[in-house]
């Protein structure tokens, strides 16, 4: 009788073929039960329907030549025109300012040792230097502009090499330093007067995507912390504060930011004494980045919310003063808890920077937008033009939410 | 303090306030009068010390010749206008920079005040804004397809002279086999957002008692798509745009402009109120760019030396003067101008007419009178100005 | 000094150190100083625009507003008045912010589940929906959609279904109700009204008693003739004082030389553009809110729902989607608000929203006053939104 019990362990069958291969792979995956089966065969069917006329139309009807002849406008907008920049080119200022970018991902890359900022810091410095070879005639764009945009590969390794044998190195100085190049690429491209060459030019020229771009960093960097400090004083015991915190945020949050930023436009300039040095782009600038600390500041509350209050207790048991606790314990988990909720505001928040033609800049969108509604014969490209606007605003946007994926991912969200 | 003024502050406190006040948020009647009585000491002071005007940003100009005085100060001229209307004010393909009939406009004035036509500044404006711009006085001037009208020569700023005269119509399909715009009853009209265009659209569908359904649009490309794809059956706008327009259309010979001029849109630059240094410089201003184009001058034959025909020397400065001095400008102030933008008729061309939207001129309201067959013709152009005397 | 200074204690601490004295006085401060910055802030503006002269006030709102309204839900002439017409144009805009909430939230709650299938295809085309439909500048999505209701055929080639229900790029068509006026339609909704709540109040008192009792009382049926009986008497009733139906059926038909429908109940195209747009976009954020949500909910508690027999869908629907609803609210809410901002975007693909309105309105009234008005406008749907979110956040918190 034992005998029948007994197994030859040295002979391991290999499992049924219907789960091995693509075909266990499709049925473990795509028809595991009826519904999955019709659901699998109608998304199918909508991707393939959605590809047949996509395909079609991009092959046969659509017509870029609007993208081309805009080219590096949508970059810069009108940056360096005759009126912003009278009797010299201001190009190289742009250019400038992204080589700094470029040192600075190149240091980032090193001080992060691999991995993730590598291949954005390499990415990046080989699509920007790419654009040098683009067919456009020599008069159009010149060889002083194309080497600019090729010196990005070379800046890059400087970037690196600074990161690796100077004392710069650091987490701590690289943070310094990415503080350090936003100012300096704000007054290379604002300018300094008496500067030869550096003659100061007005921001109301400032545009393109440079202009976009500029708007979110700012507005990134700034809208966590103020979000942050909302988010606690909204929570505060303290009646005044929590009631005035609550205000803001309700205010901000409840008004579309169209509305805010004109109001920014006809009413703050006259709460100033008329000879007040005013400045339309800052004005927005602090618009967007309050409207979007008041979303961020709810998010943060969120994730506050749903922290178990017995982290908190447990830390003041062990006698972290309140201060502490609030920024080694609570505050780690609640953001690591509400990240995509973040990151999807960051990408609002760039994706709103295009409504600054309400105050009269020309962004990426509007430089487009106004080119087409202007010049006729351009006028039935504008499915063209919002298309190329969507997959420029697509390729920073995605990276942002796929940067955010691979933090999640690095932090264990979802596994604990 | 009037009644509306107490609405505006209700209106801003409940704003602000919301369980942080709840008081109102204005002053005292003494407060304002106290208010007001010291601002006029100090605007009188600082008169008196004639002032100094560091940033000519937000200022306000009360005083004749306080304009003139500031933009020569800051060094440029600063006009509100646009960058998406055809013709008028737009991108310039290869460059970016802000070029069209307006915007030469602009540059005229500040090649006559500065002498340097490039001296400008294009503050980009929307609807909304043109009438709180030009009240505020932060701009020179106002180029911005402002029609003109009794309300906003009131209120606004000053209308200085006619330079385009323009006029509603509609565009139709040809299958639909319509000659008139009185035939419209009941159709649905596509219309742009933010001109006199939509008030005329129901002024014109109230008085025929056509009722119109209007369909709004922010955008010129959106409407065209909606009229394109039969979301409406007709598109209304001013007959330049429509003109420059029906070259977008995919194909031009199946639609047709109906004869109907529903409005008149008498176009032209705006100053603000209250400086008449200012408001004449740019009328003269606007006159030597007609009155040049009447003695066909043209930017390649700006004589520099007597010509023999006391007209033309008159007005380009070398036999007499037609007031440029006490208008504070140099005496070859017309040389500048024509040397930077040309005449009338060139900035009209380029911008208007062969080099931009292609818009008919001859014998049409925008010719010049002055080139009318005969002195009383009842078919001479529109396009006139004070003489240069 | 010294006696003085130790009278200037509170339990036992000096003033000046005890904490509670401390707070309050930076609170009072604070508090004090923020509002002199705003009182200052805006009686600089009011001094600025009676100096300059900037035309602001309210008396606009009695005048006629002479403008068309393209569409609008509630009856409209251009010979009413601004404030209609700002109330023409709220409603506008609410009809989309509530569709479009409702229609957002279910799609991005399915699509957020789609996402954490087990189907291969499912979850990637989630994947592909959110990052798509997420990264995309709204505007862009809404003339995408513009441009698919303009595929349509015109409305004198449109689909027709029965002589009733009109499919074009103009909108589509039902058969609907016309009231025959104002004052009849809001006397019978407000007695239809009662009649619901009457209804309700019966079929809960019914059902207690079924309940407690176990006698067969048939709440259901019983609750259902309430609001049938009490709704035909309003109607016969305000039919007899106004002297006719207080509403007509209304069919749909074409009408003059351009075949445009008249009758009957239309959803403009710009409408549908605008909410398929906005419905697409808010649902992909919806989608990871949820997401993230129910990720959020231990591992163990799913395993143990299993573990316990539940069904997949069971597990979803009692266990963890419950428990992730805490995480998930408050920033669903945000999503709310962003609609219904965001549906102000509507004037570009030609629907008549209260921005879109407010634009053109600026053309015959002060800017001013009207930016203000709107939002304040703004503000309080979401205010409300806001409230009703916190409400439901605070009765489902721990």
């Amino acid at each position: 009788m034992a005998a029948k019990f007994e197994t030859d362990f040295g002979q391991v069958l290999p499992p049924p073929r219907s789960q091995q291969g693509v075909t266990g792979w499709v049925r473990a995956n795509l028809l595991s039960t009826w519904y999955n089966g019709v659901l699998t065969v109608m998304s199918a069917a909508v991707l393939g329907a959605a590809l047949w006329v996509g395909v079609r139309w991009l092959i046969f009807d659509s017509d870029w030549t609007v993208i081309g002849t805009l080219g590096g406008q949508l970059v810069i907008g009108q940056y360096n025109i005759e009126s912003a920049c009278p009797g010299q080119n201001c190009f190289w200022r742009p250019q400038v300012s992204l080589l700094l970018v470029t040192a600075l991902l190149g240091m980032a890359w090193r001080v992060a040792g691999g991995g993730l900022t590598k291949r954005i810091a390499i990415g990046v410095a080989v699509a920007v230097s790419a654009f040098a070879l683009l067919p456009y005639s020599m008069e159009r764009m010149g060889m002083d502009v194309r080497l600019l945009l090729l010196a990005n590969l070379l800046v890059l390794g400087v970037g690196w090499a600074i990161g690796r044998y100077t004392p710069l190195g650091t987490a701590r100085w690289a943070t310094v330093s990415a503080v350090g190049v936003f100012v300096v690429i704000v007054l290379l491209l604002r300018g300094v007067p008496g500067i030869p060459g550096l003659e100061p030019v007005s921001v109301i020229y400032w545009g393109g995507l440079m202009l976009n771009l500029l708007l979110a960093v700012a507005g990134i960097t700034l809208s966590l912390p103020i979000g942050v400090a909302l988010a606690l004083g909204r929570r505060s015991r303290l009646p005044v504060v929590k009631v005035l915190c609550i205000t803001f945020i309700e205010i901000f949050r409840g008004v579309p930011l169209i509305t805010l930023l004109l109001m920014s436009q006809v009413l703050v300039p006259l709460a100033f004494p008329e000879d007040f040095p005013q400045n339309s782009l800052f004005r927005a600038a602090v618009v967007i980045t309050l409207f979007s600390s008041a979303y961020m500041a709810e998010n943060i509350r969120g994730g506050l919310q749903a922290l178990d209050p017995g982290q908190a207790e447990a830390a003041r048991a062990l006698g972290l003063p309140g201060w502490q606790t609030m920024f080694l314990i609570s505050l780690p988990q609640a953001i690591r808890n509400v990240i995509p909720a973040i990151v999807g505001q960051f990408i609002s928040l760039f994706k709103d920077t295009s409504l600054v033609y309400i105050i009269g800049v020309l962004d990426v969108v509007e430089f487009g937008r106004a080119f087409i509604q202007g010049n006729t014969e351009y006028l039935a490209s504008a499915k063209e033009l919002y298309i190329f606007l969507a997959l420029v605003f697509w390729v920073f946007t995605y990276g942002m939410s796929y940067v955010s994926r691979r933090i999640e991912q690095h932090l264990g969200v979802g596994e604990r | 303090m009037s009644v509306a003024w107490r609405k505006v502050g209700f209106v801003v406190a409940a704003l602000v306030a919301l369980g942080l006040a709840g008081c109102g948020s204005g002053l005292s009647e003494e407060d304002v009068e106290e208010r007001a009585e010291a601002r006029a000491q100090e605007i009188a002071s600082q008169m008196v010390e004639e002032q100094k005007m560091a940033s000519g940003d937000g200022m306000m100009m009360a005083e004749s010749g306080d304009r003139l005085r500031l933009v020569r100060e800051r060094g440029k001229v600063i006009c509100a206008s646009r960058n998406d209307v055809p013709g008028y004010g737009y991108l310039d393909p290869s460059s970016g920079s802000n070029v069209g009939f307006d915007i030469d406009l602009c540059h005229a004035l500040a090649a006559a005040v500065l002498g340097d036509p490039n001296a400008i500044e294009i503050r980009l404006i929307t609807a909304a804004e043109r009438g709180p711009t030009i009240q505020s006085g932060e701009v020179d001037m106002l180029v911005r397809t402002v029609t003109w009208t009794t309300s906003r020569d009131s209120q606004w700023g000053n209308y200085a002279q006619t330079m385009f005269y323009d006029g509603q119509g509609f565009m139709v399909r040809k299958d639909l086999g319509l000659s008139s715009a009185l035939d419209l009853k009941g159709a649905s009209v596509c219309v742009t957002q933010g001109t006199t265009t939509e008030l005329n659209l129901q002024d014109f569908s109230n008085q025929n008692s056509l009722d119109i359904e209007a369909l709004t649009f922010e955008d010129t490309d959106a409407v065209l798509a909606a009229y394109e794809g039969g979301q409406c059956d007709a598109f209304t706008n001013d007959r330049s745009q429509l003109a420059a327009l029906g070259t977008a259309l995919e194909n031009r010979s199946d639609h047709v402009i109906l004869p109907e001029t529903i409005s008149e849109e008498p176009l032209g630059p705006v100053v603000p109120h209250g400086d008449d240094q200012w408001f004449d410089i740019v009328k003269t201003v606007m006159g030597i760019l007609i009155y040049s184009e009447a003695y066909s001058v043209t930017s390649d034959s700006v004589p520099t030396v007597k010509t023999g025909s006391t007209k033309v020397d008159r007005l380009f400065g070398l036999e007499g003067a037609f007031g440029q001095e006490s208008l504070g400008l140099s005496q070859t102030v017309a040389q500048d101008v024509i040397r930077a933008v040309g005449n009338y008729g060139e900035i009209y061309d380029r911008n208007l007419g062969s080099g931009g939207i292609n818009l008919p001129r001859e014998n049409g309201r925008n010719a010049l009178w002055a080139n009318a067959p005969c002195t009383d013709c009842p078919k001479g152009g529109q396009i006139y100005a004070a003489p240069l005397r | 000094m010294a006696t003085v200074l130790r009278s200037l204690t509170y339990r036992g601490i000096p003033v000046w150190r005890h904490v509670k004295v401390i707070q309050w006085a930076i609170q009072i401060v604070s508090g004090i100083a923020v509002v002199a910055l705003v009182v200052w802030f805006f009686s600089n503006i009011g001094n600025a625009i009676q100096e300059r002269d900037i035309p602001y006030g309210f008396g606009f709102l009695d005048r006629e507003y002479q403008t068309p309204i393209g569409q609008h839900f509630l009856p409209y002439e251009s010979s009413d008045t601004f404030l209609y017409a700002f109330v023409v144009a709220f409603t506008n805009t609410l009809i989309v912010s509530v569709v479009g909430v409702v229609l957002a939230t279910g799609l991005g709650i399915l699509i957020g589940v789609a996402r954490m299938s087990s189907n291969w295809i499912v979850s990637k085309v989630s994947l592909a929906y959110i990052e798509f439909f997420r990264n995309v500048p709204l505007l862009v999505q809404l003339f995408f959609w513009f441009y698919i209701v303009l595929a349509l055929p015109p409305v004198r080639e449109g689909y027709v279904v029965a002589d009733r229900l009109y499919v074009n790029n103009s909108g589509l068509t039902i058969p609907g109700v016309s009231a025959s006026s104002l004052a009849a339609a809001l006397a019978w909704l407000g007695l239809a009204t009662i009649a619901v709540v009457a209804a309700v109040v019966t079929y809960r008192w019914l059902a207690g008693r079924e309940i407690r009792t176990g006698a067969a009382s048939y709440p259901l049926l019983v609750g259902c003739a309430t609001a049938v009986v009490i709704g035909l008497i309003g109607w016969v009733a305000v039919g007899a004082v106004s002297g006719g139906a207080p509403f007509t059926p209304s069919i749909p038909e074409p009408e003059g030389a351009f075949g445009r429908i008249s009758g009957g109940f239309t959803v403009a195209g710009g409408l549908v553009a605008l909410l398929a747009g906005l419905v697409m976009y808010t649902a992909a954020f919806i989608a990871e809110i949820v997401r993230a949500g129910i990720q959020s909910v231990g591992r163990g508690q799913s395993e143990a729902a299993r573990a316990l027999g539940l069904s997949g869908m069971g597990v979803l629907r009692h266990v963890t989607f419950p428990q992730a609803l805490r995480v998930i609210v408050p920033p669903l809410i945000s999503q709310y608000l962003n609609l219904t901002k965001n549906s102000s975007l509507a004037g570009a693909i030609g629907y008549s929203d209260l921005t879109n309105i407010a634009k053109t309105m600026t053309q015959t009234a002060p800017a001013v006053s009207i930016f203000l008005l709107i939002m304040v406008i703004y503000l309080a749907l979401s205010l409300t939104y806001s409230l009703i979110g916190n409400l439901y956040n605070r009765a489902i918190r721990f």
